[in-house]
Parts: C-alpha cells; structure tokens; sequence
C-alpha cells in the first residue's frame, strides 16, 4: 500500500541546512498497524506528513496504492489525500465553531456526498463510536476521550486507505488514551491501515510493528508480540 | 455545503457583533455614497438622451473678441441660412422662459416656462403628442401646445384640442398635448410661437442679438463648413457694414473690435460640456458631478479597504479551521470560494442597507441638488449590480486568496496567531486609508477657507435689509407702442411714491440690474477703445442705497437735468480699460449714443465673487428709451426694526397696484447674491460632512488593525514587561509604527490634494494662495487621532496580566 524508497526531507534556512529525513526506506501493507517512536527531532512528525501530503519530500520516492506522490501538483495532493487518507491529531483539531455533526460530516462535504447519503453515514459512524447523543453539541462541550473520538469519527467517515494518527493519546489522561488506542485497535481488527506517531511504549505496544527513529533515520523495526491481548476481551486477527 | 458555510459565518457574526456591524455599515455608506453620486451621474447623463436627433443639432453659439460666448443671434442669420442645402431644417427661439398665468373658464394656472418658438420646434425636440398632432401644432399665431401636465391642472379630464385660453394678452387655441420623454434641454410647459412677429419688429435693427438659433443639419460632419459659413455671414452683415457706416477698411474693424468667433455646438454635449448656458434648462455642473463621482469612489475605496484589513487580520482567528478543512480534502478552490461567500453575504447587507441609507438620504440629496432623484429603472440596477460585483470581487479576493495559502502544517501546529504572514498586505492599505484621510481633511479645509474667503469678501456693495422685489406691472403695460412704454415707469415712480409714505421704509429705487446676474451687455467706445460693458440703468438714489462708493466726480442727481438725459458714471475697471487719467467730462459713447462721464465708483461685485468685476456703465433709466420696459426689479432698504410688518405693508401696495394678479415675490440682495456661489457652499458642506464619514471609517479601520496587531503582540508585551520595561516604553514601542504609517500615507497624498486643489481654485478670479498651514494642520489633526486610538488601546495592552501569556504555551 505504501512504498518509500530514500526519502529525505531537508530544511534549510539561510545559515544551516537540518536533515529531518535521510534516505528512509519503509513498506506498509494493506491491514498493518505501524507505531513510530523516538525522541523529538528523530523525524518521526515529518515523516507522518509527508505520507499524510502535507509536507513534500526533498528527495526519493513515496508511493501511495502504487502511485507516485512526489512531485505532485497541491490539486492533486488535496485529491489524494481526500479520497485515501484520515487523520488523527494529538490536539483534535476539531472547528470549534461546528457542531459534533457538522465536524464529521465536513469530508464528505468536500467528497460531494448528496446531503441524504451523508446524514446516513454520519449517524452510523456516530453509533460506531458511541457519540451518537454528542451530536448536537459543540468540541468545547466534550471530554477529551469524547473529542478524539469525533476526530477518528472524522478521519474514518470516507473510508480511508489509511489513518494516520500522530500521538492520538498524547493530550488524554490514560483512562481516555486507553480508550482510543481500544478504538484504533478494533478498527485494524476489521482491517483498517493505520501509522500512527507516539512516545508512549504502552500506546506502541497496541500496534504489530513498531519503528525506531532517531536523527532521520529509522533504527530498528520490530514485531510486538501480542502480550497486551491480555487487556482486550476479544481476541485478535 | 452552503450550509456549512453560512453555520461557520452565523458563528463569527454572533461573537464579532460590534465589528462585523461597523463593517457593514462602513461598506454600506460607501456604497450608498457611490449609488448617491451614480443617481446624479444618471440624471446628467440622461440630457437628451432620448433625442433621436441628438448628433445632428447644433447650437449656434457666438465668441466675441474678449472671450465672452453668447448664445443670442441676430436675426439676419434667418434668411442667409435658410438657403444652405447642409441644413435640413432652422429653429428660432426666443430666449428664456418667460412666466404669466393661463386662463380657461374660471381657472387659472401659474406658468413657468412659457417658451416662444417657430413651428420647426417639434422636428428638433420630438416630443411625444398625446392629443392634437405636431404638424398644426404652432401653426399660426394664435396655437399653442401645452405639456401633459399643465393640461391636466388646467383642463382636468376635459379634452384640450380646440379650447380657448387666455395667455399675456389675449387668446389662444390648444392645438397639441405633449410628453417629454426624458430630460431635456429645454422642457417647457407651453409652446408659442410669435417668433414671426418678434422678427418684423426687429427689421429696423437687424444686428440686435436676441434670438436663439438651432440647426439641424443633413450631416453632422459638414458643421465645420456651415461654421465658416456664419463666421463669413458675420464678417459680411456685422464687419462690413460697420466699416461702409464709419468709413474706415474692414481690417481696421477687425483691428479694433476683433474677430467673431462662431461654435456650433451639438445638443449631445449641451448639458455637461457646454462653455454657456445656452438652453433655457440651463447647465449641469460637469466639475461637480466629477467631484462627486470622486470622492465617492474614494470612499468606497476607503470601505473595502477597511474590509479587506478586518477579513485578513480576523482570518488569523480562523486559520485552524482552514487547516483541518485543508485536511479533511478542502481544496485551494473551496476555501477561497468559502471566503468570498461570506464577502457576498457580507456585501449584500452592506448593499441593503446602503439602499436604506439612499433611499432615507434622497430628499435631502435632492435638495442639495435642487433635483428630483429617485431611484428607478433597469440601467440603475444593473449598475448596482456591478458595484456589489466589483466589491465582492475586490473585498473578497484579497482575504479569501490570503487565507487559502497558510500552511496547513504550521496553522495546525499552533501559535499561527503571531504570524507575520499578510502583515505588509494590511499595513500598505493602511497607509492607504491614511492617505484618503489626509486628502480629506486638507481637502476640506483649503475648500472651507475659499468659501469662506468669498463670503467675507468685500464686495463693493451692502445688499443686507435691501428687498429685492419682482416688479411685474400687468401686461396692458406692455404691448403697446414705443412712446407709451413709459407707462412702465410711470408705474414705478408711483409705486416708489406709495413706498416712501410705509413706515419702515427706508429708501426705494430701481436699477436694471440683479446683482450676482448681470446688467445689459453692449459695447461701450472710448475713442480708440472698445469693450463690452455691463450697463446698468438706473433710478436715483441707487449706488447710494447700495452703498456703492463714489471715488471720482459725484453720483447721480436729481438736481441736474442732464442726469437724466446723457450723464454716465463708470467703473474702476472701465477706466483703466479707457487708459484715461482725468475722465470727468469726456464722452463715451453707448448704444449710438454720446454720455457724459460725471463720476467713477469703485468696483463692485456684479457677478457671482468668483469672477472678475466687469467694466461698467451706470446711467440714469430715462437716458435710454428701452430701458422702461425692462425695469424687472423695485430695490427697498428697510430701516431695521419692524421689518414683519412693513413688508406685509409692501405686499398689500403690491397686491393693489403693481399687478393684482402676479404673486408677490421678493427676496434680499444679499441673500439673492449669495446664491450665485451656491454651489460652492454646498461643496463646503458636501466636502465637511464627507470628511466626517471618511474620518469615521478610517479610524475604525486604525483601531480594528490596531486592536489586533496588539493582540498578536501580546506575548512579546509580556516578557519586555518581566524583563522591567515601563509602561512608557511600551507604549512608544507599541505606538511608534503607526506614526510612520500614518506620515507615510500623508506624503503620498500630498501631491494629490496640492494638484487637485489647485485645480479647483482656478475657478476663482478671486481666490485664496494655498498656504503650508492646512497641511500641517491636517498632518497634526491625523496624527493626533492616531495616537488617540493607537494608545488607548496599547495602553489597555500593558495592563493586562502577564502570567496569562506567559503561560500560554
């Protein structure tokens, strides 16, 4: 699904020049649930942007369903972003001048989804998540735990290849954070793609691959044994 | 999407109340300023527009040697021109309006603008005929065609074809009812045409200038031909005739008197682009409705810069929002399309309430225009409909193209807020709104100080407690032959009679003179020296009761016989065009006749003050027998107490033996004078009250950008505060930019106001210098203000709690 190929991302300013990526090479597959780790300033948000197409690369290769994404056109990035991609943020992101519902319903706005089939998929996903009774309300009027959940309700409501979710849990209290980590947890149980950011080893251990960066570069790649299975009722894959 | 769109603008308009109002309301009066100017503009434009023949009539216009353009002809140019196979068709009209009443049964009408034509009236100015038909209009002498109105207030539902009414001096046929499709030039109430009658009593002098004459050529592009043609008419009847009668060569003629200069001017350019009031509806002002247009672009310039600053610094505010629409697959398009929705919801309050400020403004406006505005028709709605389309495309484009390009990654990371992004974008307009200002505030000023300069002007007379009363003797009076006109005067010695024995009275006399308007222009020969003079006949007691000073010789007297046969008292500016130094008792010659000089009164003020003072001639009315007929006016000082009741006395005189009929009107010389500067006061007044609105809404401009360029600051504030920074020094920190922005936007609108100022002083003759005082007054006053709002509101910023920044991040 994604294919990188040494990428690099420099930023220069007058003086100096800083790699925050060099020559990085990573593959994801469909159904994989990928934690980055590592210091700040390893590289791991710059990362995370350039296969969200927020940020470009300086150099290399980013394929996204076997197409080429550097070099592309914002028009073009805004398309394939829309059609293939949620986001999950530490901060939320929601508009806090929307309601609940408004909030979920924006990517199908901007996909063109008649009003009909969008109130359709805005409800069901509500249900999903369990902010069915928030709707009506406004981002400022929830908890935490409920805020990042209208944002994952956001990031899912299109059906994206992949979610990205860069610390999802690092503005939440653990009793909320675990409930998010549950929540993307059961999405990969029914095959969602996820990469998700984070400092927290707990948060890391949810996911079946973890990947160490440091300077720019990626360290080490592991496999997390399913130790924490333990803490979740059902069982997976 | 609309939806979502008009939630998000719903929200900001609740939690911005105050500002989003001024900015609509700010938006609006620019717009309504622009509609104002736009209804003016239409009107003027709209001068016989609807004239199908617009292009092919011409105007014959006369240049004489000095410079002077009369609109009035002789008649000898009727029989020469009607041979000319260029022209299609010749109208002779005479003069202005004239005014009396109209009779039918037992009903009267008062009309204004009663206007003598030949019958060829219909072929240049096509009326629309409702009853009767063109053709016999103003076949003989005895039709008349009314205007649709008067028909109605005098005929009501009754048919008018064929009636009988009573008009000056004795009855008339209705033969045609029209319409006037537009405005036009000339819009009269009824039509008369005795023009054949005016042309035989005019035979013996053919060379008198007293009619008006239009042409309607074949081709317009032959009217340089036809030009030359009258120029050489001219030289023919005029140059020749007076060389054979003095015996010298017609070059000498020229030499002496200068060469006639002919303008054919075409009906489309008469109403905005004409160098005389040729039509009997006058003139628009073209430098005024210029003016207008202006000041109202500028100030709706002014408006949607204010817009544009408050969009861009509120778009800050929002840049999260259009981070995570950016996000979630808004692209570039939507977002700036998102941007100029809420620019056209914004415009489209601004529009309506600028239609409500127009709509509640337009009496007023009318007034000042002494027009009768109002808003209609389909033109009038499509140009508004690209006003709200320019302001839309101008207000909306800057902030929606500004607020689409943040970057996604730092909006969301945070701290967008003191970003310096789009900060030369507000700052440069502010310098613009500072330079608008500026304009303003010197504009007005130098413009007040001229107008104010004309009214304190010394103008060589006293015209206050002086009525000035129409003196309409009935029409018997007039209309009989040559030797009996006199009874016009004998009517007004009377009345001067029964005048003197009001109590309150304090002096009566007659000049046929207006002042502000004219006396009779005719050459005036010294020797060698010729010019066209305004000559002012008039009765004893005259200069004195208007306290005109005598500086050489003596006034006019009632002890010398001669003073009311051939005494003449000149002006200053006629004896030095005489270039000579002792002119009592030498001759000048006047109307082929020898006066005697007797005295010199210093100028005074004849014309409007921003003219020069004409030269003059001022004779008693009896030296000349025409002058009878044309006492218009009876000049009455009053003594100052009682004034109600002596002028109720007057009236009642008036009511019995002036005219029992005509109403009685009067008004005071120095009011009446101060009239033919009008337009000046209004543009004073126009200009202040602008200036008041453009302040307005450039200081809500300074304070909303003020307000929030401190905001972004705040953090910074905050640590020179820990850091032991005084208030003071804050204050100059926070202050000292908008000093530059604000001396930056006064050099540039320097150059502008000094030229365009300076241009609109030419108008005149007597004027004030442009002094460096209203710049530095003005330089001071925007300052001021600035600092006035710039430190309350960075004032406030330096109490406010520091932890609360500090902590922020």
């Amino acid at each position: 699904m994604i294919q990188i190929k040494n990428l690099s991302r420099v930023f220069r300013t007058e003086e100096l020049e800083t790699k925050a990526l060099s020559e990085v090479s990573l593959t994801i597959n469909q159904g994989d649930f990928v934690s980055i780790m590592g210091p700040s300033g390893s590289g791991k948000s710059t990362l995370l942007n350039i296969v969200g197409l927020l940020d470009s690369a300086s150099n290399g290769s980013y394929q996204l369903l076997n197409q080429e994404m550097i070099g592309l056109k914002e028009k073009e990035k805004s398309k394939a972003r829309k059609e293939n991609i949620g986001f999950i943020f530490q901060n939320f992101n929601l508009i806090d001048e929307l309601s609940v519902y408004d909030n979920i319903e924006l990517p199908l706005i901007y996909n063109k989804v008649s009003s009909s089939v969008r109130k359709e998929k805005v409800l069901a996903i509500a249900d999903k998540l369990g902010i069915l009774h928030r709707l009506k309300h406004y981002p400022q009027q929830l908890s935490g735990g409920q805020q990042q959940r209208v944002a994952v309700a956001r990031a899912l409501i299109n059906d994206p290849k992949i979610i990205l979710a860069d610390e999802p849990t690092g503005n939440l209290d653990s009793k909320n954070g675990n409930e998010v980590m549950e929540l993307l947890t059961d999405l990969h149980a029914n095959g969602a793609t996820i990469l998700m950011v984070t400092h927290s080893d707990y948060d890391a251990s949810f996911s079946q691959k973890t990947i160490l960066m440091k300077d720019g570069m990626i360290l080490s790649e592991k496999v997390n044994n399913r130790n924490v299975d333990v803490l979740v009722t059902e069982s997976k894959n | 999407m609309l939806k979502n769109w008009i939630t998000i603008f719903l929200y900001h308009l609740k939690n911005n109340k105050l500002f989003a109002a001024l900015n609509v309301l700010g938006l609006a009066i620019g717009i309504a300023g622009l509609i104002f100017a736009l209804l003016y503009w239409n009107d003027e434009q709209s001068y016989n527009a609807w004239n199908p023949e617009k292009e092919k009539i011409f105007q014959v216009l006369v240049e004489m040697a000095d410079g002077k353009v009369l609109a009035n002809q002789p008649p000898i140019l009727k029989s020469l021109l009607e041979q000319d196979p260029e022209i299609e068709t010749i109208l002779f009209s005479k003069g202005d309006y004239v005014n009396d009443r109209i009779y039918y049964n037992e009903k009267s009408v008062e009309l204004d603008k009663i206007i003598n034509v030949q019958s060829t009236f219909f072929s240049f100015f096509p009326f629309k005929i409702i009853k009767g038909d063109a053709i016999s209009a103003l076949k003989d002498e005895t039709s008349i065609a009314i205007s649709e109105d008067i028909a109605k207030r005098v005929f009501g539902d009754e048919n008018p074809i064929g009636k009988q009414v009573k008009v000056f001096y004795g009855m008339f046929v209705v033969r045609a009812v029209y319409q006037i499709p537009g405005n036009s030039s000339i819009a009269p109430e009824l039509l008369i045409d005795r023009i054949g009658r005016d042309f035989d009593s005019n035979k013996v002098q053919r060379d008198i200038f007293n009619f008006k004459v239009f042409l309607k050529l074949k081709d317009p592009s032959k009217a340089e031909d036809i030009k030359k043609k009258i120029e050489q008419i001219y030289y023919n009847e005029l140059t020749l005739n007076n060389a054979k009668e003095q015996g010298i060569t017609p070059d000498e003629v020229i030499k002496r008197d200068g060469r006639i200069k002919i303008i054919l001017e075409p009906l489309s350019r008469a109403r905005l682009h004409s160098v005389v009031d040729g039509y009997p509806e006058g003139r628009g002002n073209y430098q005024f409705l210029l003016i207008m247009a202006g000041l109202s672009v500028l100030i709706l310039i002014l408006s949607i810069v204010n817009y544009v600053n408050m969009a861009t610094a509120n778009a800050i505010k929002r840049a999260k929002e259009v981070g995570v629409r950016k996000i979630v697959g808004a692209s570039r398009g939507n977002i700036i399309s998102q941007f100029i929705f809420e620019t056209i919801l914004m415009s489209s309050f601004s529009i309506l309430l600028g239609l409500v400020i127009v709509e509640l403004g337009l009496p007023y406006y009318n007034e000042f225009l002494e027009k009768e505005l109002i808003i209609k028709g389909s033109e009038f709605y499509l140009q508004l409909l690209v006003i709200f389309m320019i302001t839309v495309m101008v207000a909306g484009i800057f902030p929606a193209v500004y607020v689409s390009n943040f970057e996604t990654l730092k909006v969301l990371k945070g701290n967008f807020g003191r970003s310096k992004s789009g900060v030369w974008l507000r700052n440069g307009m502010l310098v613009l709104q500072f330079s608008i200002a500026t304009f303003f505030i010197i504009g007005s000023h130098i413009v007040y100080q001229q107008v104010n300069y004309l009214s304190n002007k010394d103008l060589g007379f006293k015209g206050d407690q002086v009525m000035s009363i129409t003196f309409t003797p009935p029409a018997s009076d007039y209309y009989q032959e040559a030797p009996l006109l006199q009874n016009i005067f004998n009517r007004y010695i009377t009345i001067k009679r029964e005048l003197s024995k009001i109590k309150g009275v304090e002096q009566a006399s007659t000049g046929i003179v207006k002042f502000g308007d004219g006396a009779m222009s005719s050459n005036v020969a010294y020797k060698e020296v010729n010019f066209q003079g305004q000559n002012m006949a008039v009765d004893f007691g005259m200069l004195d009761m208007m306290k005109i000073k005598v500086i050489k010789g003596r006034g006019l007297d009632e002890k010398f016989a001669s003073d009311t046969i051939n005494s003449v008292i000149i002006n200053e500016t006629a004896l030095k065009m005489m270039k000579e130094k002792n002119p009592l008792g030498k001759e000048i010659e006047l109307l082929g006749k020898k006066l005697k000089i007797v005295g010199v009164v210093k100028d005074f003020n004849l014309f409007s003050p921003e003219d020069q003072v004409p030269p003059m001639t001022i004779f008693h009315a009896t030296s000349f027998n025409m002058s009878y007929s044309a006492i218009r006016r009876v000049y009455v000082k009053l003594k100052g107490d009682d004034m109600e009741n002596t002028i109720a006395d007057i009236e009642k005189l008036w009511a019995s033996k002036v005219n029992t009929e005509y109403p009685f009107k009067y008004d005071f010389v120095d009011k009446e004078y101060a009239r033919t500067y009008e337009t000046y006061v209004k543009q004073k007044n126009l200009f202040s009250l602008l200036n008041i609105v453009v302040i307005g809404i450039a200081l809500f401009g300074l304070f909303a950008l003020a307000s929030y360029s401190i905001q972004s600051r705040m953090k910074e504030i905050a640590i020179r505060k820990t850091l032991g920074a005084e208030t003071n020094t804050l204050l100059k920190e926070l202050s000292k930019q908008y000093i530059l922005y604000c001396a930056i936007g006064f050099l540039i609108a320097l150059f502008p106001v000094y030229y365009l100022l300076n241009k609109w002083l030419e108008n005149f003759a007597f004027r004030i210098d442009m002094t460096v005082f209203p710049f530095i007054f003005g330089f001071i006053i925007l300052l001021i203000l600035t600092l006035v709002i710039v430190l309350s509101k960075a004032y406030q910023a330096t109490k406010t709690d520091v932890l609360k920044y500090l902590k922020y991040e």
